[in-house]
């Protein structure tokens, strides 16, 4: 092995570690996106994620109140749909705008 | 009271829990903001005299485990009940670092007990996946939180009993660990106050890094390590740390 191709690999192992450092970051700034999400309403635990946004807003769509599963599966009547759905976006998106900073912050640090 | 924090906190010859207490105790004024109760001796106590706010309930800790070779006073978490003074409470490893309000959210459920059933490393190694081992599943004690009802009452009298037949119920559930764990102690008692049908759980993986992972510095928002020759940051995020040279960070 030539000193030339000796420096190529070299840089490409450093690329590799970088790369890796980059995905953990990010790895690690989802996991806390999804610790964010959680939100607890009328005494229950639930996921403010996207199962949860769309099926408290098709069920608000036809009915007054309803009943949805929190995360220990235990039914929730929801009387405030949407009071209820306010609380679940907006935490969603709190948590993933976090999220897009960090994730762009690490996309400018690929340029 | 109402709600409120329980920690417990014992120096060794080896390490000066009391300053690792410090930090944490900061962390749960700003993030929390949940008035505090330390469990402790009165050797420890002569070194927290600064922290504000705080209250104290002193025992003499029970003594014998060890981990990593050093002396580990942790076996007297399933007195919480009989300790706390608030209704509803959030018991935590001083190593937990709060640099969030997320587990605040949890002292307004009207489940009787929560505890969490997984850990996520933060250095990327997936390194607590390991615990499958077992028959049952593992929970995390580091995080507890449970109201004063009947229930939860029930379910530290039963953590009590297996901690007094400890090796018996390990040998059944085929847990090898010489040392007394917290969480196999609360995993065990769950499974069978709950007559092996499940439990309530915390939706969350507790954001942990492991003992090989050195932390550097810490600030009000997050802290760094270094691992695998790498140095690493987070913020924002609540973080279990197991290297216990945090003490002297």
């Amino acid at each position: 092995m030539d000193s030339k191709e000796l420096k190529r690999l070299n840089e490409l192992k450093l690329q590799s570690g970088l790369s890796y450092d980059r995905a953990l970051a990010k790895r690690n700034a989802l996991e806390k996106a999804h610790s964010r999400m959680i939100v607890v309403y009328n005494e229950h635990i639930f996921r403010a994620d996207a199962h949860t946004i769309n099926l408290v807003s098709t069920l608000r769509d036809n009915h007054d109140t309803f009943f949805v599963l929190d995360t220990n599966q235990n039914p929730v009547e929801i009387k405030d749909a949407t009071k209820f759905l306010e609380i679940l976006i907006d935490r969603n998106q709190e948590a993933l705008s976090a999220y897009h900073q960090l994730a762009k912050s690490l996309e400018k640090r690929d340029d | 009271m109402q709600k409120g924090v329980l920690l417990y906190c014992f120096d060794t010859s080896e390490t000066k829990y009391h300053a690792i207490l410090i930090r944490c105790v900061q962390l749960i004024k700003s993030n929390l903001q949940l008035p505090i109760t330390v469990v402790t001796d009165k050797e420890t106590h002569k070194h927290l005299g600064s922290l504000d706010s705080v209250d104290y309930k002193f025992i003499e800790p029970e003594k014998g485990n060890t981990k990593n070779g050093k002396q580990w006073h942790n076996a007297d978490r399933h007195m919480s009940y009989d300790l706390s003074p608030y209704e509803t409470t959030l018991v935590m490893d001083i190593d937990y670092f709060p640099f969030t309000d997320n587990l605040r959210r949890f002292m307004d459920t009207q489940y009787d007990f929560l505890v969490a059933k997984d850990a996520y490393d933060l250095s990327g190694r997936n390194s607590f996946n390991l615990r499958r081992y077992s028959m049952i599943d593992m929970v995390w004690a580091t995080v507890l939180v449970f109201r004063k009802t009947e229930k939860a009452k029930k379910i530290f009298e039963m953590v009590k009993y297996v901690k007094a037949h400890y090796p018996y119920f390990n040998e059944i559930y085929r847990i090898y660990s010489k040392n007394f764990r917290n969480d196999y102690a609360f995993s065990i008692a769950l499974e069978q106050i709950n007559g092996f049908m499940g439990y309530a759980t915390l939706p969350i993986q507790l954001p942990t890094l492991p003992p090989d992972c050195k932390v550097l510095s810490i600030s009000d928002q997050g802290l760094a390590w270094q691992g695998d020759g790498k140095i690493m940051h987070t913020v924002g995020q609540d973080v279990h740390v197991l290297n216990k040279e945090l003490a002297d960070v």
